[in-house]
């Protein structure tokens, strides 16, 4: 079946082929390497639901052509200091 | 007798107009805030106009002069003297009203067990993941509520953990946020706060965030059921809030039974 995922940080859309019994911790971590994110953290919003990382697709209930995001989960709120 | 304009005398008049608002139950609540940077120092402001009393403030930095465009209540000065956080914070908001204001300068994996579960609320202004893992878990097992707070640029988000009856933090990482911790670690080879070198950030969404967290901290004083159970998610550059549903993970080990 077909998903489509998008980025909220940037309107991107893109059609993945998934099985049933991938997990959304799989689907987060394509379409990150395929957008080539920066490192941070990332979760799946679908409709007012954040799907949990180890869910299927199927336990998700995902069906063919859904359209899930790709969002931000913030890390910050204190100052940050670079350090190198 | 009833004066006009006698109970502008009172700085909490105006809440207490809010039929729920009780004066004592707030003034006496512990309150731990952990971090005290820019969303420290918003909701630390929001707790002591909100009548807190009590309040401990935990952050082992100092002040640097980037801080000041989002930090209320550091001066130039400060970061000039490098002075810590929790102490400068500690002391400003003693300048507000009469309030009991204690701090630790250390990370808050350093702080006591002992100590930490005399807190009736703890709200996490904290800017790494291991940090907000560590209050998450032992708030968590003291049945703590716990209200973690979080910016990314123009987007920001509340967590509102209540023992047992929502999920935790824990409850919605995956491998992405292994990957934050890793790097982290992988960078400086110390425990110490990453910064994404283009991330920006700003205080009209520290605010609003920080804001949040401590309108969450007053509804659960007050014992009301209407708080997030779950998360409240702001996206600025997209006019965008929703509180979004997250579920109890099983396998989450603050859930395991």
């Amino acid at each position: 079946m077909n998903i489509i995922v998008k980025d909220a940080e940037t309107g991107n859309r893109i059609t993945m082929q998934v099985d049933e019994d991938n997990t959304i911790e799989e689907v987060i971590e394509e379409v990150a390497n395929y957008w080539k994110k920066d490192a941070g953290a990332y979760v799946i919003r679908y409709g007012k639901k954040i799907l949990q990382a180890n869910s299927s697709i199927k336990e998700a209930n995902l069906q063919d052509n859904d359209v899930i995001e790709l969002i931000p989960d913030p890390e910050g709120g204190s100052c940050y200091r670079k350090i190198f | 007798m009833l004066r006009v304009g006698e109970s502008d005398k009172d700085m909490l008049a105006r809440l207490k107009l809010y039929e729920w608002y009780d004066e004592n139950r707030v003034k006496s609540q512990k309150i731990l805030l952990v971090g005290a940077g820019a969303l420290g120092n918003e909701a630390a402001k929001n707790l002591v106009l909100s009548g807190y009393k009590k309040i401990t403030i935990v952050d082992m930095d100092h002040v640097v002069h980037s801080n000041l465009s989002r930090c209320i209540f550091f001066r130039s000065e400060d970061a000039d003297k490098k002075r810590y956080k929790a102490k400068v914070l500690a002391e400003r908001l003693a300048e507000i009203t009469d309030i009991s204001v204690d701090y630790y300068i250390d990370k808050v994996q350093n702080i006591d067990e002992n100590v930490l579960k005399e807190y009736d609320i703890v709200l996490g202004c904290l800017d790494n993941i291991e940090a907000r893992l560590h209050i998450n878990a032992h708030a968590y097992y003291h049945r703590m509520p716990y209200i973690d707070g979080a910016t990314h640029g123009m987007i920001g988000k509340v967590q509102v953990v209540v023992p047992p009856k929502t999920p935790c933090l824990q409850c919605g990482m995956n491998i992405t946020h292994s990957k934050v911790m890793e790097k982290r670690f992988s960078c400086t080879g110390k425990d110490v706060s990453y910064f994404e070198p283009n991330m920006p950030s700003d205080i009209n969404t520290t605010s609003i965030i920080a804001a949040i967290q401590v309108q969450e901290a007053l509804k659960i004083t007050h014992g009301m059921e209407n708080y997030i159970k779950n998360v409240f998610y702001y996206d600025g550059n997209r006019n965008f809030s929703s509180v979004l549903q997250i579920p109890i993970n099983p396998s989450c080990p603050n859930h395991k039974k």
